[in-house]
């Protein structure tokens, strides 16, 4: 019996992708390196415009703990320094790097000449840090942070495999075709929180991954797999907690507050690839797929690269456009334009023809599947006609700070609700 | 380049939509509809028939007056029709369905907002109206296999349904296999236990609907006429008979189920499914009426809104566990 959490829901899966190698795209002449990447304070750039720059060289700095700097994926000329609509649709500065097509790495950048025994935990977390590492998953979180604030309160690690949102297979592949670096990730981070246990998540329709993980891991100590039912958001911190150990986190906590870390599956491998080799997150591994691209597959992109330059790479558009998502289709980012460039947490992009249009919104039928569908529990039909009266205070009652904007809501509504919608309205009521 | 649809996340549905489900009770209710024609004729079809375009007309012409947005598209006026015609004798003149359409659809969902707001199950309150107005047309009932023709005129002799029987405390002449496939007087479409069932294993395994209510709400009249029976009968046999006779499997599995007023959590079904049984046997057994069933559901429906209230589920969290 694969392991599972209660609610949720299971999308069909469309991982057109999952047999595809990863590839590596050729650079672009340019790209754009957002200054907002992380959760956290923005960066500064660091460097101006006609600078030259170094693949691997940190381009922007911010203030503070919460921060994670950033890098050039590209060597070549800085030929300018812009404000663009960012992948939340905010406004958010770029510098934007002319490609010389060098590939001139940092000079700097050397393997790390200690090994991982002799290495502490300031020495990893600054590793790590100066890597301008954060959550590959989607949240972008800056990991030295997590890490950081997770000693002497981390019992066990959990890498998340789970890529429970349908179309992606970045981290399915991932696992097929890097599963030392994930492994060896895994090592680093047990290392610095001097932790015991290590839980390797992944879903049941990865069977193939799974038993390559499992070969991988051997009889390494601490270290084993956990399967886990396939079903959406197993991917969610908490559900994935709560699958493997039954604790649910209490409202408003972290999970390093009940004694977890989790780390995405891609993030564990950058974090290798930084202790061992020196090399900051300069690119990622991101599934381009959707019914309106004509190649969909699993890339390696430098980070800045324009949606514009994937999709060509891709073979271009196969009918007309009607949406492109950065992100899963359940949680993703609708983008405004395709010059749009990917960031840290870029984990797919989706392109979907006009036959994807939403229906008008109808009415709430109460039917109730909203309900058995929240994976927090709630009641997400009573909040929406909560939100659309303007009663703030009923919505807080029925806790709708606990909503994590999953969408399974929404997506099992027969009457096309646009609950999340509505809960998003609620929430920013509510905080101010 | 030029700018891109942008819209809030999630980006797909399930193709289920409100059309999508109640096409599915439709189909679910088609094989009684065809039996209730072979056991009382073609006048089932007659009268089904107008209940339904009644239904789908007083609904649209509300809301051309009103101007508001014509749902027809959703169908749900046709499952309201069909089902207002299961809940009438084949005897029925056909303008009581017309009139029992007007007050579904106006009276009762109309007036109360639409589909989704109205608190009271229109099918049943209509149901009640007629039968409060009409009694006698309400409860004159043919005799099973004597079809009426589908126009003509009625001559039937009226025939006693299996519940005034079980009322007086004696168990009814048919055998239970009989009342089980539905061999007996009764509404158009309630009288096949069988077909209803299977009709509703069809919406559990499509998730139109979820077992809480029809299991909790035959199983509580099923303890309760078991435990219950009168002295001289046997327990089983009776209990039988009172789950195939009358409106309990159709109200059940097609009527209680409505999702509009009834709740929207397990437990809330549970509850509300187990109100429903209970008071169904206690309207049979003491109330001025043989059947319990239509009244039964609509006193529960009052509670729908407290029932969701009271069974909130505890949110993800909501709780200190004991390692955290
Ligand atoms: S979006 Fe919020 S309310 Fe809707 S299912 Fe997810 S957590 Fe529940
Ligand atoms: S899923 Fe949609 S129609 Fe059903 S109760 Fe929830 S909001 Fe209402």
């Amino acid at each position: 019996m694969s392991l599972t959490f209660k609610g949720g829901l299971h999308p069909e899966e469309n991982k057109i992708t999952a047999k595809s190698p990863i590839e590596v795209m050729p650079e672009p002449a340019t790209v754009a390196i957002a200054m907002s990447q992380h959760i956290g304070a923005p960066c500064i750039p660091t460097v101006k415009k006609g600078d030259y720059v170094y693949k691997g060289q940190t381009v922007g700095e911010g203030q503070g703990g919460l921060t994670c700097p950033v890098h050039s994926s590209i060597s070549g000329t800085v030929i300018g320094i812009e404000d663009r609509v960012g992948a939340f649709g905010q406004k958010v500065t770029h510098v934007v790097i002319e490609n010389d097509f060098k590939s001139e790495l940092l000079p700097e950048i050397k393997p790390n000449s200690k090994s991982l025994e002799e290495s502490t935990f300031d020495e990893i977390v600054e590793i790590i840090k100066s890597a301008g590492i954060a959550g590959l998953g989607g949240a972008t979180f800056p990991t030295h942070f997590k890490v950081a604030s997770a000693k002497g309160k981390g019992e066990k690690l959990i890498i998340n495999c789970c890529e429970c949102e349908p179309y992606i297979t970045a981290n399915h592949r991932l696992m097929l075709e890097k599963p030392e670096d994930i492994i060896n990730g895994v090592k680093v981070v047990m290392k610095a929180l001097d932790l015991k246990a290590c839980h390797i998540a992944i879903e049941d329709n990865k069977k193939d991954a799974i038993k390559v993980m499992q070969e991988k891991v051997g009889n390494e100590n601490g270290i084993d797999i956990k399967v886990l039912k396939t079903k959406y958001p197993q991917g969610d911190e908490r559900q994935l907690i709560y699958a493997i150990d039954k604790i649910e986190i209490p409202t408003g906590k972290l999970p390093a507050d009940v004694g977890r870390i989790v780390l995405n599956a891609e993030t564990s491998a950058a974090i290798w690839r930084a202790f061992h080799d020196g090399i900051p997150l300069v690119d990622r591994v991101m599934t381009v797929t959707g019914d309106c691209v004509a190649q969909p597959k699993n890339l390696i992109v430098p980070l800045g690269t324009s949606i514009s330059d994937i999709i060509s790479y891709c073979g271009g558009y196969t009918g007309e456009i009607e949406k492109i998502i950065s992100g899963g289709p359940m949680m993703g980012m609708a983008q405004w334009d395709e010059t749009a460039p990917v960031i840290k947490g870029t984990a797919s992009i989706l392109c979907f023809g006009k036959k994807n249009k939403t229906q008008p919104s109808e009415n709430c039928i109460h039917c109730g599947k909203c309900v058995g569908s929240c994976p927090m529990h709630l009641m997400p039909l009573y909040l929406a006609s909560f939100a659309k009266q303007g009663d703030w205070e009923s919505c807080r009652e029925f806790d709708v700070l606990s909503c994590v904007e999953c969408g399974c809501c929404t997506y099992q509504c027969p009457g096309n609700v646009p609950i999340v919608q509505y809960i998003r309205t609620a929430k920013g009521k509510l905080r101010k | 380049m030029g700018l891109l649809k942008v819209s809030a996340s999630p980006h797909i549905r399930h193709e289920d939509t409100t059309r999508v489900l109640m096409s599915d009770v439709i189909l679910a209710m088609i094989p009684l509809l065809i039996w209730g024609a072979y056991v009382f004729g073609l006048r089932v079809l007659t009268i089904t028939a107008v209940s339904i375009v009644s239904c789908v007309v007083f609904e649209a012409l509300f809301n051309l007056i009103l101007k508001k947005k014509i749902p027809v598209g959703d169908l749900s006026a046709v499952v309201s029709g069909m089902l207002l015609a299961f809940n009438l004798p084949a005897t029925i003149p056909l303008w009581i369905p017309v009139i029992g359409a007007f007050f579904a659809m106006v009276v009762v969902k109309g007036l109360f907002g639409g589909l989704g707001k109205n608190f009271m199950n229109p099918v049943l309150a209509a149901r009640a109206f007629l039968f409060g107005s009409w009694p006698s047309h309400m409860t004159t009932y043919s005799a099973p296999l004597e079809r009426l023709s589908a126009f003509g005129k009625i001559d039937a002799v009226s025939s006693a349904t299996t519940l005034t029987e079980l009322k007086n405390g004696a168990l009814p002449s048919e055998d239970i296999f009989d009342l089980f496939i539905g061999n007996m007087a009764g509404c158009i479409g309630e009288v096949s236990a069988m077909l209803i069932l299977a009709g509703g294993i069809y919406l559990l395994v499509r998730k139109v609907i979820t077992w809480q209510i029809p299991v909790a709400f035959i199983a509580t009249v099923a303890l309760l006429t078991f435990a219950f029976a009168p002295d001289g009968v046997s327990n089983l046999s009776f209990m039988m008979a009172e789950l195939f006779s009358g409106g309990v499997m159709l109200g059940a599995v097609f009527m209680a189920t409505d999702y509009v007023t009834s709740p929207v959590t397990a437990k809330g079904r549970l509850i509300y499914g187990i109100g429903c049984g209970a008071l169904t046997v206690f309207i049979r057994f003491f109330g001025g009426y043989p059947e319990g069933v239509s009244f039964a559901i609509l006193i529960m429906n009052l509670f729908v809104w407290y029932l969701d209230r009271a069974t909130k589920p505890r949110k993800f969290g909501g709780i200190r566990n004991a390692k955290a």
